[in-house]
């Protein structure tokens, strides 16, 4: 049974008035436990007006949501127990710190849990251990850390909840390049251990393309695309028209295969390798 | 001289509970030429901003000089004059918009600067031309997109008539399609008015599009020159944490196992030139039986 499904979802902003706007339409998407899926799609494609529904963020205006097989608005006064077990990320979420201390700050959230205190710091400080917070950080101020640091203090806190999924909205835009290797492969790790189901919303299909099982493709409200990873990035030419594109990588090997040459796709530089190597090595190498 | 000059510069952030003063910058020397369009790299802290920065004596050095068009930043009687010549557009387009109309927004600084009402129509309407967002003048800017927003912010600037746009990540915050536009748009810019600019990014694909590239790690400048001269040194650059283009990692990768191939590539097309030759050989062989 999937964790997360979607039936007929759609929302419309500003219903029965002027500016009546259809943000998502008619999606249907079954995610099973344990995938990690990738969301991509251009400002204003609907990406987050579907997730902010995966959560009870926002009420669908009509379809449904089933979590574990059950809508999540049946008894609209448990939607809060919802949230628990869909945790969500936004993004820039350092701009949601507010505790004196980080390790306050992570406990927040299990803090409304209504778990015990001895529990409740116990999933902190394993949260925190999680995005490579060091523990004499934990009880400085948020505010006193670097803009990497205090984005993975916000993540921890949603991790701290221990949710069965985590949706995460773009963590890694604005930070530079060794702080997303580090906070993705965290990230890997993460659902790695807890065999949970993440969704990572990002615009850089580089990120998109080095983690993800299958990806969802939003495009003017509706899910253009649901597929594995390799069979999405394989449409370049698609994706293009969409405002979107592939990693660089796959491109030239997509170029390459349409100039004839036998080569197969790839996600990664090491899969391009894989591929070109062989083949090149007739008659090529230097030293050989 | 260059249009900007940074003359062993050194800069502090005043931090009075900081057992220690964290130098942020340690000594650096560089100069923009009139015209160019330079992509500055780095990790966050490298001190990439800061000295960007100093440009338009938005911040002033501790030590060391900054001169614009001749200029001294740390003069005060000059400071209209150098922020005239240099603007600045940074990271979240949605701070930098003050007005509730496209049009008044553009028109926000040379209203500062007391032209003639006649005088900013006419830049108005020249600098959202140039952006490409003339249709949009008299729309909301918080119903744009945020490429759209970027350029409106790029167009206040442009009606200034600077000589020079520094932008610090104006694409961080953007979508693939919203940071071509602002590519391009600078790209134009650069080439049909000589606005010179300088690009603060950590995207790979934008710093190799530039003219000269200089990459801080540190405090100091790691290394520049053209795209081809910096991206060609990966062992640096990967030691550093820093990325380089996929294609260019994949020749590197390619080279180093032992293949013949040439130059640095760095963009999809001269990676497949550089690869279709060796290409053409193996299948050839291929094809003929290479028993």
């Amino acid at each position: 049974m999937a964790i997360i499904e979607t039936k007929n979802l759609t929302y419309t902003y500003g219903q029965g008035t002027p500016f009546q706007k259809t943000a998502v339409e008619n999606i249907n998407i079954a995610i099973k436990q344990g995938e990690f899926i990738g969301v991509i799609g251009h400002t204003g494609s609907g990406k987050s007006t579907l997730i902010q529904q995966l959560n009870g963020l926002l009420r669908p205006t009509s379809g449904t949501v089933l979590l574990n097989g059950k809508d999540i608005w049946e008894d609209p006064k448990k939607i809060r127990s919802v949230r628990f077990k869909v945790g969500m990320v936004f993004q820039y979420p350092e701009h949601q710190l507010f505790e004196e201390t980080v390790l306050k700050d992570i406990a927040f959230g299990p803090g409304n849990m209504g778990l015990g205190k001895d529990e409740i710091l116990k999933r902190a400080r394993a949260a925190a251990e999680f995005v490579g917070l060091k523990e004499e950080l934990l009880e400085k101020s948020p505010f006193e850390l670097s803009g990497g640091e205090k984005r993975r203090v916000a993540i921890a806190g949603v991790i701290a909840m221990d949710p069965d999924v985590l949706i995460l909205d773009e963590p890694t835009a604005g930070l530079d390049p060794r702080g997303r290797d580090v906070l993705l492969s965290q990230i890997v790790t993460y659902h790695k251990t807890r065999h949970n189901t993440i969704l990572l919303v990002s615009h850089s299909m580089e990120d998109i393309a080095r983690t993800a099982d299958r990806v969802l493709v939003m495009n003017a409200g509706h899910a253009a695309m649901f597929d594995t990873t390799e069979n999405v990035f394989a449409c370049d030419r698609e994706l293009e028209k969409m405002g979107l594109r592939v990693p660089q990588i796959t491109k030239i090997m997509a170029v390459l295969k349409a100039k004839g040459y036998p080569v197969g796709t790839a996600l990664t530089v090491e899969q391009a390798l894989k591929e070109l190597i062989p083949l090149l090595g007739k008659g090529n190498r230097n030293h050989d | 001289m260059d249009y900007i000059n940074a003359e062993n510069i050194t800069f502090s952030y005043d931090e009075p509970e900081a057992a220690e003063r964290h130098e942020v910058l340690r000594g650096v020397s560089l100069g923009i030429r009139k015209g160019e369009f330079v992509a500055l790299l780095g990790h966050n802290g490298s001190g990439k901003s800061t000295i960007a920065k100093t440009f338009n004596a938005m911040l002033l050095p501790s030590g060391g000089k900054v001169y614009v068009d001749k200029m001294d930043t740390q003069d005060e009687s000059v400071l209209y004059e150098i922020r005239r010549r240099v603007g600045l557009v940074l990271q979240n387009p949605d701070n930098q918009l003050v007005a509730s109309v496209v049009e008044e927004d553009v028109a926000f600084g040379p209203e500062n600067l007391g032209i003639p009402p006649e005088e900013i129509r006419r830049r108005v309407d020249e600098a959202l031309k140039a952006v490409e967002m003339y249709d949009f003048r008299l729309n909301a800017p918080y119903k744009l997109s945020g490429g759209q927003k970027q350029r409106i912010a790029i167009a206040g600037i442009i009606a200034m008539q600077p000589d020079c746009i520094v932008l610090d990540e104006p694409t961080a915050m953007l979508d693939p399609r919203g940071r071509t536009e602002v590519l391009d748009t600078l790209h134009k810019l650069n080439r049909e008015k000589g606005i010179t600019i300088v690009l603060i990014t950590h995207y790979m694909d934008e710093a190799v599009q530039a003219g000269r590239v200089i990459v801080m790690d540190s405090g100091r400048i790691l290394t520049e020159g053209s795209p081809q001269e910096v991206f060609s040194q990966v062992e640096l650059l990967k030691k550093h944490q820093l990325d380089v283009p996929q294609v260019t990692e994949l020749a590197y990768r390619l080279k180093a196992v032992g293949f013949d191939l040439p130059g640095c590539p760095l963009t999809i097309e001269e990676c497949v030139a550089a690869l279709e030759p060796l290409l053409k050989k193996a299948t050839v062989g291929e094809a003929y039986g290479d028993h």
